[in-house]
């Protein structure tokens, strides 16, 4: 489709890509250029343009005063709760080890009145899981 | 004789092996979190709504975000965009989370291709432009929510990253986890679809002007008249 006079750039490819104009998504430099170009001479695509524009733009305005809904308070005072919880479930430790340790003391009297001691220690260690706190979340 | 001496009480001591101590102590990390990232919940949960359109799932879908963002929060990287790193994993929750025993039809991309704009590459004619321009400037903030929960999610999603939050093609494309193709595709048919429902909208209620019984808007055909 064309507005019946001759541009460099056809005006089917600058409505192509009219919509990348608007959404500013053209990084090339020379293309960028060339529908600039295109819209100074050709005034159906850069009303067209506009006018597209203008739509997407009052489409923007419409959606974010229809989408702003605030949070109910109590949603952000669970968060809160629950950022507290997780925090104290990583700061506790993951791992424990229980040490017991005892000491056995024997006092031995011989007939001829003299004193023996004997120590015997005993020592028992055993290690525990919390449990899965902690972990990574894997992000998918 | 023997006399044989117990302790009264046994030594206990607990031990916590210096390997797992993580380089940012918890406490911090609650910190930064509470300072850094609740500041979106409001947003968040707007955009919740987007997907799950109902404000008790949306509130799930929020709190679930943080616990896993919290989790995972020094897998972020200070300095890029935190909010848009939340949006991936609101994402990936809704996914794994609400969508996973649905038996859902999903939106085939292969079909996708057909967003070359075929019904706008024309000139409007000046008629059509302001009967469109009127239609929105008249439409009710209910309307416009009730449209967008109407077009299928996955282009409500991409109209949403894009039109109310701002991101760019690419940055949506990371948020939604899809190809940069699939997220344009998905944008601009949405933009369009949703234009369509809400002339339609305009027309139920009678305040659309200047267009013609088949909701399309009258002259829209190019200056040329005729298609190439």
């Amino acid at each position: 489709m064309s507005c019946g006079q001759h541009h460099q750039t056809s005006c089917q490819d600058v409505l192509n890509a009219m919509i990348f104009f608007i959404d500013k998504e053209i990084s090339d430099s020379n293309q960028l250029m060339a529908i600039e170009v295109h819209f100074q001479e050709c005034l159906p695509c850069l009303h067209e343009m506009e006018h597209e524009r203008k739509v997407i733009n009052q489409m923007k305005k419409l959606l974010t005063t229809s989408c702003n809904e605030n949070a109910p308070e109590d949603l952000h005072a669970r968060i809160a709760a629950q950022t507290a919880l997780l925090a104290a479930q990583m700061s506790a430790p993951t791992q424990f080890v229980t040490e017991y340790r005892q000491t056995q003391t024997t006092v031995i009297t011989d007939e001829n009145g003299s004193v023996v001691i004997e120590e015997t220690h005993i020592q028992i260690q055993s290690t525990n899981e919390l449990g899965e706190f902690g972990k990574d979340f894997p992000l998918s | 004789m023997t006399v044989t001496l117990w302790p009264m009480a046994s030594e206990i001591e607990v031990k916590t092996p210096a390997g797992l101590l993580a380089t940012e102590s918890a406490a911090d990390r609650a910190n930064r979190f509470t300072k850094d990232a609740m500041q979106f919940t409001n947003q968040l949960y707007s955009a919740a709504l987007r997907y799950t359109k109902n404000a008790h799932d949306a509130q799930d879908l929020v709190q679930d975000t943080y616990a896993k963002a919290f989790t995972s929060f020094h897998q972020f990287e200070p300095g890029t965009n935190l909010k848009a790193w939340l949006y991936r994993i609101l994402t990936t929750t809704f996914i794994n989370t609400y969508r996973k025993d649905q038996r859902r039809p999903q939106i085939s991309d292969g079909e996708i291709e057909d967003w070359q704009i075929a019904e706008s590459a024309s000139h409007t004619s000046d008629q059509g432009k302001s009967a469109e321009d009127e239609v929105l400037e008249n439409m009710p903030d209910g309307d416009v929510k009730s449209a967008l929960e109407e077009i299928p999610e996955e282009f409500r999603l991409a109209v949403y990253y894009a039109d109310v939050e701002g991101y760019s093609y690419k940055e949506i494309a990371d948020i939604l986890g899809i190809p940069s193709g699939t997220m344009m595709s998905r944008l601009h048919r949405g933009r369009k679809l949703l234009r369509e429902l809400l002339v339609a909208y305009a027309k139920d209620r009678g305040y659309a002007k200047g267009f013609d019984e088949s909701g399309k808007k009258s002259g829209s055909t190019s200056a040329e008249g005729g298609e190439s």
